[in-house]
């Protein structure tokens, strides 16, 4: 028993070699896979390098502001990396491009962002622990449909309906929040029984046909309303009155088909959020006779902004890369202008639709890999932000949890 | 060789077994989390063959020492030793020392229950298939052993491959000690083993406990004194990382020899 | 906050918070239920209309949809006629109004075309042989003649494949001219096909559009032959079947506007498979280096953030990744090396299989990482610590302990990054997809797997289907059923992946005493 053994027996040094050899196989493996997928950001950033440095350096000014085009009296930005016929100038303006992905995303934003604060704070408030746990999974399937579905029933379905009804479409996002107050007004005015019903908790649902029903009559109006209103030719009065033109791909759409993309990831960081709030929180409020809607404002939300404003950098970041959707649904017209109703052209789409055919080490070539790097830092700054932000919050939730 | 080990303090351990029958000395052991200190300047030795039980209010550092003496800590970065705890004379912390083949022979029982999930069988030749170079009918036995040892044999043995996690609480944690004797360890380490456990439950690990030290020797936390007062052999009362006075367990308990100790058996502090 | 319940009134804000939630399910819904009725749809045998406009001929079509006519009330019908090689375009649209009569004569054919796209009209004889079959008929020896080009066809293609394709291919790499044995063999075997061939060619059809004009159409163009208005709904369920059959069965015919995705489902799951072998045990590796190797400092937090923020970073910007590291880079190098005879066209050094798997590998593997630092996250220090007290090393702890315990969230990242991938179009237009690669990269000859060569895609197939056909209209149905079947195969993987976890999280969270 008190033989201290000095002399490790042999099967103890094999499994102790064994376990020295498998701890340096993943450290090796470990360290290796990390540092390739981090090299991702150095190997662009090489590649942009040459653009700069070296005999036939770029200006950068000629990537940013306006050059002298012919036929044009002002200089313009203008995007034409490969002449057109023999002898034609090449224009690396970038800005268009640059412009038309913060449009496209802004637009995305400008209705993702609602809609899914709107569902967070319902699920996260109302909702009855059960259906929001089959809420999230089903939200989680919608961020998993693929962007080139989404793209091809933007760019081939929605963006000729918008076109043909664009009265009616636009009256839609006035009409469907009208038809969300009006179902909350019509419910106080039914006989309790009934509203106990259609509890708010499940609105959610049955809200739903609901508004399929205001949708209807929306579009079954829209064209009495446009006659009424506009002589019945909502666009020639757009392009006559405001000077506006129409094109069937536009922003608008982008933006629709986009948020719906990115509707699920803004949904269900913010959720996490704002159920993240600890109870003790709101409860002091409720306490002292604040409705819900009430304590949600002034005790939930401030509580939770952090993490709401890191969902809606998520929610950007994945907006700017986003790259089918942009390419199938916005017509890819370097333009730039604040039209919501023209087309765009995103630094991704740009890559997808160029870089296969840029010759290898020429100026356009790298001007591209100048565009994933920007795309690149762009969204790995942004998530780095919110991520930080995130864990900052959940320290203080941590912290108030633990002073309760 | 001194009967005591003397110490400068008043109420420092009364000894009454010669250092040759000393399991584990720990001498000037002093442990730190990072900037926190857990241990400090810890010199005591613990006998062979006989139940040693550290006492002393949450917090005092007595589940630190107790991995200490496993080496545990070795997991955590953070944690900063200064002192030496030996084995059977030999310093635990040399460099040549095989961490796992330490640990084999200083087992270790937590709190909670922490079978593997797999097969009650598997669970207890988990060690026996590490060491290896055994056929399958001695590790037959050898488990069929250990179960015996730890109680538990009569009520498994029909059972042997159902999943561990469907035994009771009690069950399990006889299951852990079973596991861990089957290794045959010389030093069992129990972090308050039957605190997560029903009074039924804790009697029979308590009378377990008892039973085992003809075998080996064992260390046990806890901060139930009526326990510690029961199956101990020898008590050490801790407080805020020091040991405050060390004896026989009836001594420490009927006649102790600092306030600080007294009030606390009498729940005067806590 | 859930636990109080309020008599008071929350005002109105609440009800837009709900309708946000409804709206979002009614879009998700309305997007499921569109592709799920225009995709199957399409194999639904229409009844085909004989429509009589007041002033005009009368023409044969298949109703697609309706319109009201721009600024006014007056609404026009969009027909699909068919007959390209008549009309000369294959659409017409037809104010409502204006249609004096619509009916449903059973005896109006259907013909599939490999050439001029679908034929409806009536069938007048069928001559070949010195026979000539009209009238009643015509229809049954139509059907059996079809059968027999069926079978023809069948053992055409199996000669092609399985017989001329590899020989030619071997005496090609023999360089010179090849054993006499292998030359002997490809000419037999394309005399039968030239045999066959004329067996096939000689029928002709004598058709007629309803307005009376006449063609003969070669049988050997016809593919299938149908008579919608006359056939009860178990027929058309049957014909259904089959349609959905050949779709999933068969190459992409004119330009992928007609034909099935077979090549785009086996290039799809093949790239997704190639990627998960390498994806999964590089990112498991990772995974458990981070959790559990690497010294827990503030250098292992930052990496762990990078490698978490990489999940958020544009396929797109991967894909030029790919391009420029593994096409240009690595395939080019590959080239130089090994292929320099076939140079300058290239072999590794354009987009191919394996670089279009090793980038989407790169592009999932933060959701395998992320998902297997969880699961190990998620097994109690006491199990780790119950182990090492057996005498575990730590290699031992890990294999036998807590990667068992880990292995569903492991599964469950790889399904996640399966799904992700399959949907990702935008960097394999730059690493390796091809608008049409009738070979799939699976075959016969040695290496039997050809990593080298493009490959099809589901959702490239889309995109170029919906935007760059001549007759994008035309295309239309085939895009819709490719969407939803992209869409299901997504769907359950990731449903899966979702039961998977929620098991987990039921294992894990159960109580145990």
């Amino acid at each position: 028993m008190n033989d201290p053994r000095p002399h490790l027996s042999l099967r103890l040094r094999r499994r102790r070699v064994r376990d020295r050899l498998a701890t340096l196989l993943i450290t090796a493996g470990g360290v290796g896979v990390v540092v390739s997928v981090l090299a991702i950001g150095v190997f662009l950033a090489l590649e942009v390098v040459p653009l700069f440095l070296g005999e036939d350096a770029l200006n950068a000014r000629e990537l940013w502001h306006p050059q002298p085009v012919e036929g044009y009296a002002e200089p313009q930005h203008r995007w034409r990396p490969e002449p057109l016929v023999e002898g034609d100038t090449t224009h690396f303006g970038m800005a268009p491009l640059v412009w038309g992905t913060l449009k496209a995303a802004l637009w995305a934003l400008l209705f993702a962002v609602p809609l899914a604060l709107g569902a967070a704070m319902h699920s996260a408030l109302y909702m009855p622990r059960r259906l929001r746990a089959r809420l999230k999974p089903t939200l989680e399937l919608m961020e998993a449909l693929p962007g080139v579905v989404i793209g091809f029933v933007a760019g081939m379905l929605l963006a000729p309906w918008v076109e043909r009804h664009l009265a009616a479409a636009l009256l839609l996002l006035v009409a469907l929040p009208f038809g969300a107050l009006l179902a909350g007004g019509l419910r106080a005015l039914l006989p309790v029984p009934l509203q106990q019903r259609l509890p708010l908790g499940w609105a959610g649902l049955w809200l739903a046909p609901w508004l399929l029903l205001v949708g209807g009559a929306t579009l079954w109006l829209g064209p009495a309303l446009e006659a009424a209103l506009v002589g019945g030719d909502l666009r020639g009065w757009l392009a006559d009155t405001l000077g506006l033109d129409y094109a069937a791909r536009n922003a608008m759409i982008v933006g629709l088909a986009m948020g719906f993309a990115v509707i699920p990831g803004i949904y269900a960081l913010a959720e996490d959020a704002l159920v993240g709030v600890p109870d003790s929180l709101g409860e002091g409020a409720q306490a002292l006779g604040a409705t819900r809607w009430q304590t949600l404002c002034k005790v939930v939300l401030p509580a939770a902004a952090p993490g709401i404003f890191s969902a809606m950098m998520i929610g950007a970041g994945r907006a700017v890369g986003e790259t089918m959707i942009v390419l199938m649904a916005s017509g890819n017209t370097a333009l730039m202008s604040l039209n919501p109703m023209e087309g765009l052209r995103s630094l991704s789409a740009t890559i997808a639709i160029e870089l296969p055919e840029a010759a290898v080490g020429g100026t356009h070539y790298r001007l591209l890999f100048l565009a994933a790097l920007v795309l690149f830092a762009f969204t790995f700054l942004v998530n780095t932000l919110a991520e930080g932000v995130r864990t900052r919050l959940r320290h203080r939730y941590r912290r108030l949890e633990g002073g309760a | 060789m001194s009967v005591f080990t003397s110490s400068p303090a008043a109420g420092g351990p009364i000894i009454d077994f010669a250092a040759s029958e000393s399991s584990l000395e720990i001498a000037g052991l002093s442990i730190a989390y990072g900037e926190k200190s857990a241990l400090r300047d810890l010199t005591l030795r613990i006998p062979r063959h006989r139940v040693t039980a550290f006492i002393g209010p949450s917090g005092c550092g007595k589940s630190t020492l107790l991995r200490a003496l496993n080496r545990l800590h070795d997991l955590n970065e953070e944690v900063v030793r200064r002192g030496e705890v030996r084995l059977e004379g030999q310093d635990i912390h040399a460099p040549q020392v095989d961490v796992a083949e330490l640990r084999r022979r200083v087992g270790m029982v937590f709190q909670a229950p922490n079978p593997f999930p797999m097969s009650i069988y598997d669970n207890v030749a988990f060690g026996l298939r590490l060491q290896g170079g055994m056929r399958k009918r001695q590790i037959d036995d050898t488990v069929e052993w250990a179960l015996q040892s730890a109680a538990l044999w009569e009520e498994v043995k029909d059972r042997l491959r159902a999943s561990a996690w469907t035994l009771s609480g009690g069950q399990q944690q006889r299951l852990v000690i079973a596991r861990t004797l089957a290794v045959q360890p010389e030093v069992l380490l129990l972090d308050e083993p039957a605190s997560a456990l029903d009074p039924i439950s804790t009697l029979k690990i308590e009378e377990l406990i008892r039973n085992l030290k003809s075998r080996l020797s064992l260390v046990l936390v806890t901060h139930n004194m009526q326990q510690a007062a029961r199956v101990s052999d020898y008590t050490a009362f801790l407080q805020r990382g020091e040991l405050v006075e060390y004896g026989p367990t009836q001594t420490l308990f009927t006649n102790p020899r600092l306030r600080r100790t007294e009030n606390y058996i009498t729940g005067r502090m806590t | 906050m859930r636990t109080l319940w309020h008599r008071r009134g929350e005002g109105p804000w609440p009800w837009l918070a709900a309708g946000s939630v409804a709206l979002s399910l009614l879009m998700l819904l309305a997007l499921l239920l569109l592709l799920s009725v225009r995709g199957l749809g399409h194999f639904w045998p229409d009844e085909v209309a004989l429509v009589m406009p007041q002033d005009g001929q009368p023409f044969a079509g298949v109703a697609v949809r309706e319109e009201r006519i721009p600024g006014g009330e007056a609404r026009e019908r969009l027909y699909f006629t068919g007959n390209h090689d008549l009309d000369g375009d294959r659409w017409r649209w037809v104010e409502v109004s204006a249609i004096a009569a619509i009916r449903h004569p059973a005896e109006l054919v259907v013909l599939e075309r490999s050439r001029w796209g679908q034929f409806l009209g009536r069938l007048v004889a069928v001559v070949g042989d010195g026979e000539r079959h009209s009238g009643e008929a015509a229809w049954p020896a139509l059907q059996a003649r079809l059968a027999e080009l069926d079978a023809l066809r069948d053992e055409r293609d199996r000669l092609r494949d399985d017989v001329v394709v590899p020989l030619v291919r071997r005496l090609e790499n023999s360089g010179s001219l090849g054993d006499a044995e292998s030359r002997a063999a490809l000419a037999a075997a394309q005399a039968r096909i030239r045999e066959l061939q004329s067996a096939m060619g000689g029928d002709t059809l004598i058709l007629e559009s309803v307005d009376g004009r006449r063609i003969a159409q070669p049988l050997d163009l016809v593919l299938r032959a149908w008579r919608p208005n006359a056939m009860t709904p178990p027929q058309k369920l049957m014909a259904w079947s089959e349609g959905v059959w050949r779709f999933l069965s068969e190459g992409p015919r004119a330009a992928n506007s007609a034909g099935g995705v077979w090549p785009a489902i086996f290039g799809t799951v093949l790239m997704v498979l190639l990627m998960s072998l390498v994806v999964t045990p590089f990112g498991v590796l990772a995974g458990i280096y981070l959790n559990e190797v690497a010294h827990q400092g503030p250098l292992t937090r930052l990496v762990r953030i990078g490698v978490r923020n990489l999940a958020g970073v544009p396929s797109i910007v991967y894909g030029v990744f790919g391009l420029g590291v593994f096409v240009y880079g690595i395939g080019g190098t590959l080239d130089e090396w090994f292929f320099s005879d076939r140079l300058p066209s290239p072999t590794f050094g354009t987009g191919g299989l394996l670089w279009a798997s090793l980038t989407l590998a790169l592009l999932t593997l933060p959701v395998v990482i992320v998902a297997t630092e969880e699961g190990l996250a998620r097994v109690p220090d006491h199990q780790r610590e119950g182990a090492l007290a057996l005498g575990a090393t730590r290699m031992e702890m890990l294999t036998r302990v807590v990667l068992p315990m880990t292995l569903p969230a492991m599964l469950t990242g790889m399904i996640l990054a399966v799904a992700r991938a399959a949907g990702e179009v935008a960097p394999l237009m730059l690493v390796g997809v091809a608008k049409l690669a009738p070979q799939v990269p699976v075959d016969g000859d040695f290496p039997f797997l050809h990593l080298e060569r493009k490959f099809m895609h589901l959702g490239y197939h889309i995109y170029d289907a919906a935007f760059h056909g001549d007759d994008v209209q035309a295309a239309m149905p085939l895009v819709f059923a490719t969407a939803l079947l992209l869409v299901l195969v997504i769907l359950v993987l990731n449903l899966t992946a979702i039961f998977l976890r929620h098991h987990l999280r039921a294992r894990h969270g159960a109580p145990r005493w």
